[in-house]
């Protein structure tokens, strides 16, 4: 105890650290009216630390080579004490990250906490998230087996619906006219390496602007004060409200202990949910297996290419709709963030989300 | 209210111990996993017996190979009487090489010599070569 | 041992790639259009085991099955319609450890006499995953009584059920990302050779040899069942873990209602 105390004060008295500890945890103050859903954004920070843990493990004994991919994964699964493990822990989380984002990105978009002054907190969680599905995207690339070879076939064979430069985006993406051992080297670069340098980046950026703008009230309630707009930079003080540090970061270790217990009864009981057939079957760039399907995830994207009769088209609507969720606050300027007083945008909302099910379960069940 | 708090304090250090508990236990069950993972496993390369076809190694020359995954070298000295040797020096770890023209073992990193027995020659290194045991079977010999 | 290996090797690549394998030849292309006896092996052939293997036209009656003009040209190898007495040469082209067997049977013995070929038994297009179902009182008896084809049912009977039921495990290890690649080899050479020995059609022999076959499947099922073990033990182990967890995450939200009573209190 004393020696702890000695080494806050050494720090402290060079760096000024109690103070700054302060204003991050106890001092920073959060709305009294806050809730769960607020804890979203911890639960994908943690998910993505646990993904880096597992991440690292699966790479000392991967390989990168079409020829030995699909060898060495095997190998994790059935030779390396515990490497079953790690491996569901990586596909399951990967899914369970994409369900949190998607969840994170609704919960803030019903609240409002979109609108001025926080766009560029919306736009960096937008980013976020493709993100997350791109890291989905070229990890499964990398085990090399027919789902992995057949998926990103088709994935990256959507860019060729790009007027004028497509097939040489196809090709681009690819790193060669099909896909191959070109295509494996530049996914796993990304997968490994680039993706998780941006993301942890983005990431910073994300919370500086959380911090920097103070978490909004929960626009519910009869405590709910709405905010003045104003011209100059606000941060937005809760004078009498709650500690970040412990009171809210208790209910957020709650959550992130419920989300793992999701993770692991899932990764111990139904990892094949997550494992089609295809998957266990080494690429064969000569048979296409039949219906190859994309991850749930992407089954929107899919379908919607199958639905348009031209594939421009498609991937037109699929741009489109994604542009309008990026810009999302400076489309919807109205100050208003109660869901009750704004029924356009409830309507719109709870349509989207029905659109967005429903195109999915249709291109999992044609 | 100072009870009060007093109590609730209380059930917070309680609480409070026991999800410390709780993360010892979940740790521990990610540790282990994550310890088992990393450790080294007796592997297919440390087979504890090695075959190598006699016509491999000349009369007079050096066969380098690999032992329980470590460098090792065998000799044949005259027709048919085989020595199997480590082939790390004693000294820091590097490996030895064969001096055809000498019959002698000299080590590049800092000027050890070994005979062709094993035996410390010069140099720095403390003791000789591990020397392993060899036996003919056929036109095999057996190392180990 | 290893041509064996290498056999089998073959065949679970070719059950693998299988559908996409058996492409549209001209063979299927002219005579899938064609009317009756000359079109019918077709869709017949569209449903058997060969197709879902990749088996075409050609593998059995040879021939250029991507030239139109030479298709059916002796010199590009086609055999065209054996005979009935050359069908288990025919077969056997493949299926080369059943036709040794078959020969030395009471069956293959009576070939020249009538005695009944392959297809008798199999069918010839429309072949399908041989089954115990084959031998049965209703087919057999188009030839003898049914007594001494029962008794060798009988006599496989069990054996026959272990193979079953032991390539269903196999398969729901496969399933969970169990790598089976060696068991599924060692089940496949067993049941090759079993069924192989079945087509003696001899009893004595069958019950002689089949203790010998029960113990390599008892084996088979050892390792099954250690795989299962360590499967329902890993289970057990998540299961405390995630029971862990909630715990844990109730302890929090305890913490957090500590918190948020002298909150209230406060207020
Ligand atoms: C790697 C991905 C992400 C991480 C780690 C992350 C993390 C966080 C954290 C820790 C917070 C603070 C509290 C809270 O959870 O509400 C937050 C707030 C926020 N996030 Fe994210 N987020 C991510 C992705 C996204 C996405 C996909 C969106 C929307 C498209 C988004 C939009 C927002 C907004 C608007 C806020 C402000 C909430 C408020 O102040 O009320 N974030 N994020
Ligand atoms: S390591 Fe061989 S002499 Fe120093």
């Amino acid at each position: 105890m004393k020696i702890k105390k000695m080494a806050i004060d050494w720090l402290d008295s060079r760096l000024g650290v109690s103070e700054l500890l302060h204003q991050q945890l106890g001092g920073y103050k959060l709305p009294r009216n806050i809730n769960t859903w607020y804890a979203l954004g911890a639960v994908i920070m943690a998910l993505f630390g646990l993904q880096f843990l597992t991440g690292i493990l699966l790479l000392i004994y991967y390989v990168p080579d079409t020829e030995k991919a699909f060898a060495s994964v095997t190998m994790i699964m059935n030779e390396v004490p515990f490497g079953w493990l790690f491996r569901y822990l990586h596909v399951v989380c990967s899914n369970l990250i994409i369900v949190a984002l998607l969840l994170h990105m609704m919960s803030v978009m019903f609240m409002g906490s979109y609108k001025r002054p926080r766009e560029l907190t919306w736009i960096s969680g937008f980013t976020l998230l493709n993100m997350g599905l791109v890291f989905c995207l070229t990890g499964y690339l990398l085990p090399w087996s027919q789902l992995s070879f057949w998926a990103t076939t088709v994935a990256t064979d959507a860019a060729g619906a790009v007027p004028v430069v497509g097939e040489y985006l196809v090709s681009f993406l690819r790193g060669g006219p099909s896909v191959g051992a070109a295509t494996l080297g530049r996914f796993f670069a990304l997968h490994v390496l680039v993706l998780p340098l941006a993301l942890m980046g983005l990431v910073g950026f994300h919370l500086f602007c959380v911090r920097r703008n103070g978490i909004s009230q929960a626009p519910f309630g009869k405590h709910y004060r709405p905010v003045e707009p104003s011209d100059t930079f606000t941060h937005e003080e809760h004078h009498d409200g709650i500690p970040f540090y412990p009171n809210y970061t208790s209910k957020e270790l709650g959550v992130i202990f419920f989300a793992l217990a999701i993770l692991v009864l899932i990764t111990f009981y139904a990892p094949w949910l997550f494992i089609p057939l295809d998957a266990l079957v080494p690429a064969d760039p000569f048979v296409t297996p039949d219906h190859i399907k994309p991850e749930w995830y992407f089954l929107w994207a899919y379908q919607t290419l199958k639905i348009f009769p031209s594939e421009f088209l498609g991937l037109a609507v699929q741009g489109a709709a994604m542009t309008f969720l990026a810009l999302l606050p400076f489309v919807d300027r109205g100050p208003e963030r109660r869901p009750g007083k704004r029924p356009l945008f409830l309507t719109c909302y709870l349509l989207g989300i029905l659109l967005f099910v429903g195109i999915s379960l249709w291109g999992h069940y044609s | 209210m100072s009870q009060a708090t007093g109590k609730g304090k209380e059930r917070r250090t309680f609480l409070g111990v026991l999800l410390g508990g709780f993360s010892v236990a979940l740790g521990a069950a990610l540790g282990w996993p994550v310890f088992k993972f990393l450790a080294p496993r007796a592997g297919a390369d440390e087979a504890q017996q090695v075959k190598i076809p006699r016509d491999q190694v000349a009369i007079g020359g050096a066969h380098f190979f690999n032992f329980q995954g470590r460098p090792a070298v065998i000799l044949q000295p005259e027709a048919g009487n085989f020595v199997a040797l480590s082939a790390v020096c004693t000294h820091l770890g590097c490996i030895v090489k064969w001096e055809n023209d000498k019959g002698e073992f000299l080590c590049p990193c800092h000027g050890g010599q070994f005979s062709a027995s094993g035996q410390v020659l010069g140099g720095p290194p403390p003791k000789p070569l591990d020397t392993y045991p060899v036996a003919v079977v056929d036109q095999d010999i057996m190392v180990g | 041992m290893n041509r064996l290996f290498l056999g089998w090797m073959i065949l679970v690549l070719l059950l693998w790639c299988g559908p996409a394998l058996a492409q549209d030849t001209v063979c299927v292309q002219c005579h899938g259009g064609l009317d009756g006896r000359l079109g019918a092996p077709v869709g017949q052939w569209e449903k058997s085991i060969h197709a879902a293997n990749g088996i075409s036209c050609h593998d059995c009656h040879g021939g250029d099955p991507s030239d139109f003009a030479m298709a059916m040209s002796p010199e590009r190898g086609f055999i065209g319609v054996p005979g009935y007495e050359e069908v288990p040469a025919f077969c056997g082209r493949c299926h080369l450890g059943v036709r040794e067997d078959y020969e030395k049977s009471a069956h293959g013995e009576a070939l020249a006499n009538g005695g009944p070929n392959c297809v008798i038994c199999h069918g010839n297009h429309e072949v399908v995953k041989a089954s115990i179902d084959l031998i049965n009182e209703q087919d057999c008896t188009r030839c003898h009584d049914y007594e001494r084809a029962a008794e060798v049912k009988g006599v496989i009977a069990e054996t026959e059920a272990k193979l079953q039921s032991l390539d269903l495990s196999v398969a729901s290890l496969h399933r969970v990302g169990i790598d089976v690649e060696r068991l599924s080899g060692e089940l496949f050479s067993t049941r090759n050779q079993f069924r192989r020995l079945f087509h003696t059609v001899n009893v004595e022999k069958l019950q002689q040899q089949r203790s010998a076959f029960d113990s390599d499947l008892a084996e088979i099922g050892a390792q099954v069942g250690e795989i299962e073990n360590q499967l329902s033990q890993r289970k057990l182990i998540g299961g405390i873990i995630v029971v862990l967890l909630v715990l844990a995450g109730c302890v929090a939200l305890l913490i957090r209602q500590t918190y948020h009573s002298e909150e209230e209190a406060g207020e």
